[in-house]
């Protein structure tokens, strides 16, 4: 996720309870992260939409990531 | 997750420098491919079958057109294609969406198995060959373009065009949702051009075409060559143009 932030020059903030919407993290940002996983694991992790919108914060998206890894 | 907007704007989605033409061997493509290397891009192309014209382009741009035999409907080989070409000439920022099959039967006499073939190679293929090119450009943190080339089929009728129409009008909407969905990332434009001097069939004979040419207020049908320009200008131009699509054909339709 630092990584993604990064190459857009923006940081990824310590708290995992920071706000999405005021760190400028949107939706196709989380797809180049699913994507970036994806190339790690060498495996697609396609996923719907309304599982996008429950997520607000980093901590949300972190956990997200980790649960589409091990389903 | 939101769709708020960023607090600074963003920047501007570069020029595209490596392009992708699906259906690039002859007409329309093999003009685009054409055109987009005497402007310097670097250009790969594939159809089914490469004509010798393609290949004289290879000929003459050794190090900027990356070319192959491959059919839009083998998703495996189109993208084991893109992966030939990221590695020949380096990531592919920009994709023009023109393979396709016409039709030249009515609706009533055309086969279901006719009918899937015209959805499959107009509409399924693109759409999952613009999958998989997005995928690669959003794994590799690029902006990019899209273009896709459709019809005036797709906003006005005409006899014996009834699934090429679809499956054209299909790909006016996904252009449309591509460019919201994409967030101004990546820029999803359709150029739809008229009929062609070409294109006359059984159907569309040279009597319904004598008539769009005397309703043209440009007095003549599209060609090639008025297509380019605006392909061009989609690929390499700062314009803020997203999510539209331009109608080549002399006003012909309005």
């Amino acid at each position: 996720m630092g990584e993604v932030m990064t190459a857009q020059g923006r940081s990824l903030p310590a708290e995992d309870t920071a706000d999405l919407r005021e760190i400028g993290f949107r939706s196709l940002d989380f797809s180049e992260l699913a994507l970036r996983v994806e190339d790690e694991l060498g495996d697609e992790l396609n996923f719907d939409a309304p599982g996008l919108r429950r997520i607000a914060t980093v901590g949300d998206v972190l956990d997200f990531i980790e649960q589409l890894q091990s389903a | 997750m939101s769709e708020a907007p960023r607090s600074e704007a963003p920047s501007a989605v570069p020029p595209a420098s490596v392009v992708l033409v699906s259906g690039g061997s002859r007409g329309l493509g093999l003009a685009i491919v054409t055109d987009l290397l005497a402007a310097g891009l670097k250009v790969a192309a594939f159809a089914r079958t490469v004509t010798p014209e393609l290949t004289a382009l290879g000929e003459k741009y050794p190090d900027h057109l990356h070319y192959g035999s491959v059919d839009v409907n083998d998703s495996a080989a189109g993208q084991a294609f893109v992966r030939d070409v990221e590695n020949a000439l380096g990531p592919i920022d920009a994709l023009v969406n023109n393979a396709a099959i016409g039709q030249d039967s009515l609706h009533v006499h055309t086969s279901a198995e006719h009918l899937a073939e015209i959805i499959q190679t107009n509409l399924t293929s693109p759409l999952i060959l613009t999958r998989f090119v997005l995928r690669r450009m959003l794994a590799k943190g690029l902006k990019g373009r899209i273009v896709n080339i459709t019809s005036i089929c797709a906003q006005r009728g005409y006899p014996g065009l009834v699934a090429y129409s679809a499956t054209k009008g299909g790909m006016d909407a996904a252009t449309r949702s591509l460019a919201r969905e994409l967030g101004g990332r990546i820029l999803a434009n359709a150029v739809a051009p008229g009929f062609f001097a070409s294109e006359m069939s059984a159907v569309l004979g040279q009597t319904q075409l004598d008539q769009i040419v005397r309703r043209t207020p440009t007095g003549h049908l599209t060609e090639p060559e008025d297509v380019l320009p605006v392909v061009r200008m989609l690929l390499l131009e700062n314009t803020n143009l997203n999510g539209q699509v331009l109608v080549i054909d002399g006003a012909a339709s309005i």
